[in-house]
């Protein structure tokens, strides 16, 4: 199987370049039992961002084949350019350093890779432009945040711009720059992160390996700065971009949360647990509610508790039980006077509202909330203490306390009641 | 995950009603100050161990608030006296360490996991904030 061969092969050569360099980190990245796509994504993930691509020149390539492959048994099933990539894998290993080394056996990889992927397609370069397409698919597919091995997941910066890079080298010039500037208009990069942004803006110089590169000087991989192959810095930048992530989500959470420094962010944080608490504190102060008054509340609860054991549907019948005796009262009340009945139900937490206003609002904002009985005429929300939400202290919430009296004399079939905030933040 | 934040409603209000009616069960006749803001701060309590109990064993800081309120009634003078140190982490740098501090059981966490949890506990927070004031506005009628 060509992915098993694939992994031999790696396997084998980071051997040879640990044993030759004594550099063991690349060897425990490896995880043999993976399956074909993580073994691609592994392979992308732990490519460095290369600025300027590799040729495809296949006349020198087979020139050099012949003098310098490994043992060709191994290498009979690829491209002729990994063997180019392994040559000049070998003079590296042997001339210039460990960091450039470890760059070109990654390039090594990720040509192997397209050329596991160019396998199954007919010709040689489309096939590897179409392992190319393919690759951010599976980019797209796989997440990466959730795989344990850190400094493998050199992170989807590092896969954006080493694609973008691949990108350029295969529709671009033969004849590369060295430092190819960074605007890489790939469509699909918009997938990744803006991460990925100023990251790719940094200069692609690794001053070390700029320096003696006899043979080919127009091929050789530098190193990012920032994205340097070092495992402690992948870590790092991993660690970085997981406590942005949860800033942002954390700025969804609180109010007020247009602050983009992050310092200043986290002290809006902190304010507003401590008010969320201080709120806590001040409402266990308030509550000397009678036990008379909390008792019914407990037997709605228990009774809910019970006959649903944590599903919508039972507890919402029993809902719909408990609230219409709250709508015979409110019926009896308006029969007599509408302002007693208003009162009523306001201190209820409820309020009264033409049914085609409550079914505009609930089909704008309510797509989260707990399931609204539309089965009646009259729309009840459920136990009044559990529906809708009534917002944070600065929270974008609908009040749907108005109440249009006016017209409920002409709207007698249509009455509704809703609980009164309904809040369209999200929860 | 909606589905999970409306079953965590459900059980705390229930258990914090429980807790309620059991506390006003045992309202002491006497009306002294001291006795009034005992029983504050036993509400306050019972108000965070019904979110803690509701949210269960799944989050950090839900764990850190039950595994308290435990030792507290069993050793009260003890935990006031003596801190747990086992917890502590090496780093302290402004900002995090206040946030560790108001986060209940955010001592011992690296600052990533503590963005997490408090991103959380905010969540149940409100919760907690707008079930209480529904009970308070329905018991004041």
């Amino acid at each position: 199987m060509n992915i098993n061969s694939l992994l031999n092969q790696e396997q084998s050569l980071q051997e040879i370049h640990s044993h030759q360099n004594g550099q063991p980190q690349m060897s425990s990245h490896f995880d043999p039992t993976s399956s074909h796509d993580d073994f691609l994504e592994q392979m992308l993930s732990s490519i460095p961002s290369s600025t300027s691509a590799f040729t495809w020149d296949v006349s020198s390539v087979a020139g050099r084949a012949e003098n310098q492959t490994p043992p060709s048994s191994l290498l009979s099933q690829f491209d002729d350019q990994s063997a180019l990539l392994v040559s000049k894998l070998r003079q590296h290993q042997i001339s210039s350093g460990a960091a450039k080394a470890l760059m070109l056996q990654q390039q090594l990889m990720l040509s192997r890779g397209l050329a596991g992927n160019g396998l199954r397609s007919p010709t040689g370069a489309s096939g590897g432009e179409s392992g190319l397409l393919q690759m951010p698919l599976s980019l797209n597919n796989g997440d990466h945040a959730d795989v344990v091995d850190g400094s493998f997941q050199s992170a989807n910066p590092a896969n954006d711009a080493s694609m973008q890079g691949l990108f350029n080298g295969f529709t671009g010039s033969l004849g590369q720059t060295a430092n190819q500037s960074q605007h890489f208009h790939h469509p699909q990069a918009q997938n990744f992160g803006a991460a990925a942004s100023p990251a790719m803006n940094q200069p692609a110089v690794s001053g070390s390996t700029g320096g003696g590169t006899p043979a080919q000087p127009r091929q050789r991989v530098r190193a990012r700065r920032g994205q340097a192959t070092d495992p402690h810095s992948i870590a790092e930048r991993l660690r970085r971009e997981r406590i942005a992530e949860r800033m942002k989500a954390l700025q969804e959470l609180v109010p007020n949360a247009n602050k983009t420094d992050k310092a200043s962010m986290l002290d809006e944080i902190i304010d507003y647990v401590k008010f969320l608490q201080l709120q806590v504190k001040v409402l266990s102060m308030s509550r000397l509610g009678g036990a008379a008054a909390v008792a019914p509340l407990v037997a709605d609860m228990s009774s809910e508790g019970r006959s649903s054991n944590g599903t919508q549907t039972a507890s919402s019948s029993n809902n719909n039980d408990n609230m219409t005796v709250t709508e015979h009262q409110v019926a009896k009340l308006m029969e007599e006077d509408m302002g007693s009945a208003m009162q009523y139900l306001q201190g209820k937490g409820l309020c009264l509202m033409p049914i085609s206003l409550a079914t505009a609002i609930s089909t704008a904002t309510c797509h989260s909330r707990n399931p609204i009985a539309t089965s009646n005429n009259l729309h009840t929300s459920n136990n009044p203490l559990i529906s809708g939400e009534a917002g944070g202290p600065s929270s974008p919430s609908m009040s749907v306390l108005t109440v249009q009296s006016a017209a409920f004399g002409g709207n007698g079939a249509g009455e509704a009641s809703v609980k009164d905030a309904t809040s369209v933040s999200k929860s | 995950m909606p589905s999970n934040h409306n079953s965590i409603k459900t059980r705390f209000t229930y258990r914090f009603a429980r807790s309620l009616k059991k506390l006003n069960k045992n309202r002491p006749a006497s009306q002294s100050m001291k006795e009034t803001y005992r029983r504050y701060h036993m509400i306050r309590v019972a108000s965070y161990a019904s979110m803690a109990s509701a949210v269960g064993p799944k989050r950090a800081w839900s764990r850190a608030v039950l595994w308290k309120i435990r030792n507290r009634t069993l050793h009260r003078t003890l935990m006031k006296k003596s801190r747990i140190h086992v917890l502590r982490t090496r780093k302290v740098s402004g900002n995090p360490n206040d946030l560790r501090k108001l986060v209940p059981g955010g001592e011992g966490m690296d600052f990533c996991r503590l963005l997490n949890e408090t991103a959380h506990y905010i969540k149940c927070l409100r919760t907690q904030v707008q079930i209480m004031k529904n009970i308070v506005d329905h018991c004041s009628n």
